[in-house]
């Protein structure tokens, strides 16, 4: 049941059930994808995120209400959205420790091992629920419980760029350096984020993501291997 | 063509526009002039489109040499501004012949001030958009962070007829700035009592308040949420509190997504007077009804 609220002058929020679920989050994507097609005159962008999808409008071109009415119909039309294809992105990712930054801190945090840490994290088919924080910085889900970690009270001033960490039940890779308060597990050796690319953004809303480890010869091997607008990273 | 030297680059100088639309769900920052009425009318002074670029200029000014002959306009905060070392005026189109220097001095009143310069400017967008990202690659918009000895171009087009704005049209800048709040997603996470500090408190604009957000003082008494939210869309002037109760209003370089709770969101004209407003200024909250 979708739940519709204002959200200031120029925007209106969608709510789903706030639960973070691939059923929920399928529904938004279903959502999000109708009124990209539809190009609804006045719609400005759209915020998909876990169980929610925020919609910027212009108020001068539609109205909050038409605006309203509008997405309900399209929620509840029957479009053939579900065929757009999930992509699959496998991810290298170097788990040593002059990467992992703050890998004791988990250990601590989660009493595994390193080695289990790593299987765990390369064991799991993620997705790619939102993108936020930093431009192109995806959040991954649903992280097994045995890795949830909390985010350091105080936060790094500054994380590298392509570092992979966790908070809560979720892992992400900075795309560019930031301060940040996630814990730091490895980096992939693939650019994530290059505003200078046609296509600046590796990560799309509903990917499918799978790591898996390489070791520090093969992370430097494949830092070489990228070109700057290399961004064909299906493996 | 006009080359604007940046002898000095101020504060915090940067080249904005309307910002970059249609992109937040990659989680870019829509960004943009935080003040669209002054730029706006600084656009408009000089005869350029209401989407030329334009320089926002944050508490201490720029000094700027000008190597060739254009027609510029200055709106906002009024900076004691000086065309070689004369004062001139904020409201109306001016004539910069080769060689002038523009310097500003004392910040009279206001935060941000406008720049605009008549013609093309050849800045290179990102995204569609001119406007700097001051945050993660800084080689999205090189151009747009203005440093010491940065140069911008632009392409001058025929002079047009010096022009004012009315004085009614000028901002009032008011001790206490009044901003219209509507309820957000989460207003009823407030209780009646937090409602009433909201509105009958006169908040401070925090220290570490900038383009991403402005935080106020003190906070709202006895704030607790028992369960965490997930995280969801910011849009600007969205107003959130965190955990320890402290009232952030998100504005034009913020993240589009957060995870406290949203409780209300002010409107266009309030973010337009909150811009003019700077650290250590204060602010009072109006209800506004969403229709």
């Amino acid at each position: 049941m979708l739940i519709f609220k204002p959200f200031g002058p120029q925007a209106l929020l969608v709510e789903w059930e706030q639960r973070i679920a691939l059923d929920v989050h399928g529904a938004v994507m279903e959502l999000y994808q109708k009124v990209a097609i539809q190009n609804i005159v006045g719609v400005l962008y759209q915020i998909p995120a876990y169980c929610s999808l925020t919609i910027g409008f212009n108020p001068e071109l539609i109205a909050y209400q038409a605006l309203l009415e509008q997405i309900a119909y399209l929620d509840r039309f029957p479009l053939a959205i579900g065929n757009i294809p999930t992509r699959q992105l496998s991810i290298p990712v170097c788990y040593e420790s002059s990467f992992a930054l703050d890998m004791p801190l988990v250990e601590a945090q989660t009493k595994l091992d390193r080695a289990t840490i790593v299987r765990i994290h390369t064991s799991t088919a993620f997705r790619v629920y939102m993108l936020g924080f930093l431009p192109g910085f995806p959040y991954l889900g649903v992280l097994p419980e045995e890795l949830k970690c909390d985010r350091r009270s105080t936060p790094s001033l500054k994380i590298p760029a392509q570092s992979v960490g966790l908070a809560g039940l979720q892992t992400g890779i900075y795309p560019s350096d930031a301060p940040g308060g996630w814990l730091i597990i490895g980096r992939t050796p693939f650019v994530t984020f290059n505003p200078n690319a046609d296509d600046p953004f590796l990560f799309k809303v509903g990917d499918s993501v799978r790591f898996y480890s390489i070791s520090v010869e093969e992370f430097e091997q494949e830092t070489s291997k990228i070109s700057p607008s290399a961004f064909n990273n299906s493996k | 063509m006009v080359r604007l030297h940046f002898i000095k680059p101020g504060l915090w100088t940067t080249v904005q526009d309307n910002g970059r639309i249609g992109y937040q769900n990659f989680g870019v920052p829509v960004g943009g002039v935080m003040d669209k009425k002054a730029a706006q009318q600084a656009n408009q002074l000089v005869g350029n489109s209401l989407e030329t670029p334009i320089l926002e200029i944050t508490m201490l000014g720029p000094q700027i040499i000008f190597q060739g002959d254009c027609q510029i306009a200055i709106t906002g905060a009024d900076l004691s501004p000086t065309l070689n070392k004369q004062p001139i005026s904020n409201y109306e189109t001016i004539h910069v012949s080769s060689n002038s220097v523009l310097a500003f001095g004392q910040l009279r009143q206001g935060c941000r001030t406008y720049l605009a310069v008549r013609g093309q400017w050849k800045i290179k967008p990102w995204l569609g958009s001119c406007s700097a990202m001051p945050f993660g690659d800084k080689t999205a918009t090189p151009q747009s962070l203005i440093q010491k000895d940065s140069f911008i171009d632009v392409q001058t087009l025929p002079l047009i007829a010096p022009q004012r704005t009315a004085l009614e049209d000028r901002p009032v800048f008011k001790k206490i700035v009044k901003i219209a709040l509507m309820a957000g997603p989460e207003w009823n996470y407030l209780t009646l009592r937090q409602v009433a500090h909201l509105f009958s408190t006169t908040y401070k604009i925090h220290k570490d308040s900038n383009r991403m957000g402005y935080r106020l003082d003190p906070s709202l008494p006895n704030f607790e949420f028992s369960s965490p939210l997930i995280s969801s869309g910011i849009v600007p002037g969205t107003v959130q509190v965190t955990n320890e109760g402290q009232l952030i209003i998100l504005l034009l370089d913020a993240q589009t997504m957060g995870g406290y709770p949203r409780i209300g969101n002010i409107t266009q004209d309030a973010i337009n007077n909150l811009a003019q407003a700077k650290p250590g200024d204060s602010i009072r909250f109006e209800f506004k009804e969403d229709k």
